[in-house]
């Protein structure tokens, strides 16, 4: 496990240009997500750690799991010298310039966590074909999801997602072992990686525990390995154990867990994320206007009780029967059952990035109160996958696009406005052309009518992102203001579940 | 489109960044693909060339080239979120607002006035064609939000859109005039000397990357590459032997700010030159003079016509245009800048000692003598490898020793220096051209920190210097490798004192005065070296080189 040193000198580049560029960011825009972290900085520096997940002075409560507290209580023990008024629970929106400073260089620094892990992924190929990998570990590193949700809107994420990719580097080892624990200490830093976690649990059931070579020499015991087994379920209950236990002494797990699963949110997130319910929604909404507006129907008279107006809580519908999260939850289940089969039947480590990204897919498309941030959990393993062939090209263009264009309305300002525009674009253009020249090609099975399609589909971004611009121009549009949102998380979302079907397909039948 | 990648898939994942590019598939294909005797200069690996070498196969060259573009863009954005002159600095404010309030007034009045109105409060004080772009910006920025540009009304506007919006018209501006016209000479100049087409890429960013004008552009809040780029159209026209189109180029960056006029000097020997020897060219002598005539009288007509008959008649603008545009009346220099009389001042009180006509005669005679050698050399020997090397002397000596300079007109002198890289002059050179950007963006650190720029004065110099691995870099002669490095460590220790130590309450200023002396130093011996630079082109390449006659 001894840390490498010296990074290779591309990535060490990457990595002091970008740093270059983010600094420049500091004065951007920052989302209330910064108000968040600088109140758990506070939290967990003044407050004793019972109080930690008890503690709602400011609207913005600890709802990380303990790791991520421990993390920040980290950090405050640096934060005191930049600034110790960021530091009382009670200055709420405090935002010295040291503050910023502080937090925005704490962001940068656990970047390298990241680095890390794309260094090790990088050196586990032989030399003479570490060109695709560099592009993929480039393209991520490089991506502007981290851009805009960590160094714009401020969230430490890319630091989360070096856990996983080192988490997954360590798979593709078969270091399983090693694997499984990174991914243990990842859910403890922030949960919504269970989105991926079926993935993980079958896999390594599959490879790990079970060896099913024994089934035919009829020794019905010999399928389980035990000591595998054994192994791996103490290192994650100690790993659990780490993160829980002061908790646990205290009895609060039922109250963290109250915190990290707020179930009264509702079915669609304040700005739709671009999956299944935006897509329901927007017919939704379009049922309605017709109702209303055609066919003059009484019942549908009353003012729009709008999704789209920031409301978190809201999961009704005018038309369409409304979603239950249990409806969510089969859907979402099923489909990640769907994507662990092929894994079980096959177990190769590309396999499983593939099952990892679909279980992604499946949580992100048809999920309860998902945010349209999660489409880091489906890009990421994706990337990986890019490169196979050919044929996946034209499903990671359709996600990333759509996945990257989803996030614009995160930042909202004009100074940063055409930052995101451009750095987006120039990602697009730039991997698109590299990512052109570098997949192998494979002439069977080449769909050249859907490549087309996918195409005409991804250059409509440009009249729909000209639209939205402008769309304060058009008076016809005036009292309409939820259709802006929609119009973009509905096409990026037929973006996305285009890019699930392609991608499906490839995996589960080729 | 499916070999394609087997170009790529071959090299290793860093490549050196030295290996031969087949330029078959490139539109440079018909220059000699040798390269030339690659450059010596790009020997060692620096982060942008290892960077480049991912897009080295000759398809994505042109995705390398549009990408250095953007990415010059995104840093111009990142610097832009920074604040901006005279930020919160009632009433006057600074440079941005004399920019909004020249579109406002330009927008509301009608030309007539334009250089007439409010004097006292940023009177235009820039050629027609400044007013003529804000006048379309003020129009364009009054359609989104018409309070941006109310006249009176919106003086000392902080709108945070209004901000976004003029730093988009700077983006613009400089989108469509200073990075194609950085894009068209360096093309010329890999073409003429028979360089890599890989090179592009790396030619263009050192150029485009260039720290003081992102700063003063992007940050500061100014117009500079308008004009810079307009010079460089009509320097890489003349170059291309487009003499009518360059001369028009160069009337229009006069006509967009007056400080073009440190180029003008050697420019004009170098047409008179060629018009001359090796004989006498009168139908191009003829051209050249009409065509600077009719940019001239066409950029002012519409002033000039549309005040015909009022009160202030067509005499009277073109005179009060005069007047604003020199301000004779403004004194030697207005702000501490690093030329000789404000060094000088440290040490003996000019301003008290001489008249203010004495130090204008003075300052003439002075410019005029340190220019003369290069309109000399020029004329006599006019020569394309010698142009640049002039243009650069003759703004270096403007910028030092003539009057009114303000700390930003090193952006002059800066750029054809900075071009010099485009034509891969050698580790020597280079060295004193990086040396010499570093110290400029030094002497703006005054201005720069006044402004609230620190973070974005560092961040920009490290980036440029670590991306041409610049440091790595020292001349070869032993004066010069001890003049480079004693520079540097004044340059460090002047900032580690001003970070550490209070100047002493006699002379508050007292930093201030370290930076102006030791950049002046640093300027004066740059202008030396240059006039060789200048000379050995003028005397070593052959006459003719290239020039129709």
């Amino acid at each position: 496990m001894a840390l490498k040193c010296s990074l290779l000198p591309a990535l060490r580049y990457a990595v002091v240009a970008s740093i270059c560029f983010k600094l420049l960011l500091y004065p951007a825009y920052r989302s209330t997500d910064f108000e968040v972290h600088r109140n758990w900085l506070a939290i967990t520096y003044s407050k004793p750690l019972k109080e930690w997940y008890y503690e709602d002075t400011s609207e913005w409560t600890l709802d990380y799991p303990p790791f991520f507290a421990y993390f920040e209580w980290f950090l405050s023990q640096f934060a005191q010298y930049a600034d110790p008024g960021m530091l009382v629970v009670g200055n709420l929106d405090y935002a010295s310039t040291a503050t910023v400073y502080f937090q925005r260089t704490s962001e940068i620094v656990s970047e390298l966590v990241l680095v890390y892990g794309l260094q090790n992924y990088f050196s586990l190929l032989p030399d003479n074909n570490r060109q695709p990998a560099y592009a993929i570990a480039m393209s991520i590193y490089f991506s502007p999801g981290f851009l805009i949700i960590d160094n714009i809107h401020f969230q430490y994420n890319a630091m989360l997602f070096g856990i996983l990719v080192w988490s997954l580097v360590a798979m593709k080892q078969q270091r399983m072992l090693r694997g499984a624990v990174l991914f243990a200490v990842l859910l403890c830093f922030k949960h919504i990686f269970l989105y991926l976690a079926p993935a993980y649990f079958a896999y390594l059931l599959r490879v790990y525990c079970l060896d099913l070579s024994a089934l035919s020499r009829n020794s019905l015991m010999g399928v389980i390995r035990w000591k595998n087994s054994i192994l791996l379920g103490l290192s994650v209950i100690s790993v659990a154990l780490i993160a829980f236990s002061p908790f646990i002494y205290l009895g609060q797990v039922p109250q963290i867990f109250k915190r990290l699963f707020p179930f009264s949110r509702g079915l669609c997130h304040a700005y739709w994320a671009p999956n299944v319910w935006a897509l329901y929604s927007a017919t939704d909404r379009v049922l309605f206007l017709v109702f209303r507006k055609v066919l003059k129907n009484p019942v549908y008279a009353d003012d729009m009780a709008s999704l789209t107006r920031g409301l978190v809580g809201i999961s009704s519908f005018n038309v369409l029967p409304d979603v239950q999260p249990r409806t969510t939850f089969l859907l979402t289940t099923f489909y990640q059952l769907i994507a662990l089969i092929p894994m079980i039947i096959t177990p190769t480590h590309d396999k499983f990035v593939g099952a990892l990204a679909l279980c992604g897919f499946a949580s992100f498309l048809f999920g309860w109160h998902v945010h349209e941030k999660a489409i880091l959990l489906v890009i990421v393993p994706f990337s990986f996958l890019a490169l196979k062939d050919r044929r996946y090209l034209t499903p990671f263009y359709l996600l990333t696009v759509s996945g990257y264009i989803s996030l614009f309305p995160l930042i909202f300002t004009s100074p940063e406005a055409p930052i995101k525009y451009l750095y987006t674009f120039a990602w697009i253009f730039a991997f698109y052309n590299v990512f052109d020249g570098l997949a192998p090609v494979r002439t069977t099975h080449r769909v050249f009518l859907l490549d087309r399609i996918a195409h005409v589909f991804l250059l409509g971004f440009i009249p729909l992102l000209l639209f939205v611009a402008l769309y304060d121009k058009f008076a016809i549009f005036s009292g309409l203001e939820f259709l802006r949102l929609m119009l973009i998380s509905t096409y990026c979302s037929l973006g996305i579940i285009g890019s699930f079907v392609g991608f499906s397909w490839l995996y589960l039948f080729t | 489109m499916a070999t394609s990648h087997e170009s790529t898939t071959s090299d290793s994942a860093v490549p050196t960044p030295k290996s031969e590019v087949p330029s078959i598939a490139d539109e440079k294909s018909s220059n000699n693909p040798q390269g030339g005797g690659q450059q010596n200069g790009t020997d060692d690996e620096t982060p942008l060339s290892l960077f480049l070498s991912t897009f080295k196969a000759a398809r994505t060259q042109w995705v390398a080239r549009q990408v250095i573009i953007m990415i010059s863009l995104l840093f111009r954005l990142g610097v832009g979120l920074g604040p901006y002159s005279g930020f919160s600095d009632p009433p006057m404010h600074g440079d941005f607002e004399a920019q909004r309030h020249w579109m406002e007034i330009t927008y509301h009045l009608p030309m007539k006035e334009w250089y007439w109105y409010d004097l006292q409060y940023w009177g235009l004080d820039y050629p027609p064609l400044t007013a003529y772009h804000s006048w379309v910006m003020g129009a364009i920025g009054s359609r989104i939000k018409s309070s941006w540009f109310a006249l009176d009304t919106s003086r000392g506007c902080e709108d945070i859109n209004l901000k976004s919006y003029m730093r988009n018209t700077v983006i613009i501006s400089e989108l469509l005039i200073y990075i194609p016209a950085v894009s068209m000479f360096v093309r010329w100049t890999i073409k003429n000397q028979k360089l890599s087409p890989l090179y592009h890429s790396i030619a263009s960013a050192a150029i485009l990357l260039q720290p003081a004008l992102i700063l003063i552009d992007h940050g500061h809040f100014q117009y500079n590459a308008v004009m810079l780029g307009l010079s460089l159209l009509a320097i890489t026209n003349i170059l291309m032997d487009k003499l009518v189109v360059g001369s028009v180029f160069f009337v229009l960056s006069l006509c967009f700010k007056q400080m073009a006029l440190y180029y003008s000097i050697p420019i004009f020997a170098y047409l008179l030159g060629i018009c001359i020897f090796p004989r006498l060219n009168l139908p191009r002598f003829i051209s050249l003079a009409l065509s600077v005539l009719v940019t001239f009288a066409l950029v002012f007509a519409p002033i000039i016509l549309t005040s015909a008959g009022g009160p202030k008649g067509p005499y009277d603008q073109v005179v009060q245009i005069l007047i604003r545009i020199f301000p004779f009346a403004r004194g030697l220099w207005e702000d501490k800048v690093a030329n000789i009389w404000c060094t000088l001042n440290t040490f003996v009180k000019l301003k008290v000692l001489y008249s203010s006509d004495t130090l204008q005669r003075l300052s003439l005679v002075t410019t005029f003598v340190s220019v003369l050698p290069a309109f000399i050399l020029l004329f006599l020997y006019p020569r394309k490898k010698a142009l640049i090397w002039g243009v650069s002397a003759s703004a270096w000596a403007f910028f030092l020793f003539s009057f009114q300079v303000h700390e930003k007109s090193v952006l002059l002198p800066l750029l054809p220096v900075t071009l010099q890289l485009a034509g891969d002059p050698g580790v020597n050179a280079q060295s004193y051209i990086y040396w010499i950007n570093n110290v400029a963006v030094f002497s703006l650190w005054p201005l720069l920190k006044r402004d609230g720029l620190v973070l974005q004065y560092f961040v920009i110099s490290f980036l440029a210097n670590w991306l041409m691995a610049s440091f790595k870099k020292l001349p070869d002669s032993l004066l010069g490798k001890v003049t480079i490095i004693l520079s540097y460590a004044g340059i460090v220790g002047l900032h580690a004192m001003e970070f550490l130590i209070e100047p002493p309450s006699q002379y508050p200023d007292l930093w201030v005065l370290g930076n102006i002396t030791l950049s002046f130093g640093c300027f004066a011996i740059f202008l030396l070296w240059n006039y060789v630079q200048l000379y050995r082109a003028c005397m070593q390449s052959p006459p003719n080189d290239g020039v129709r006659t």
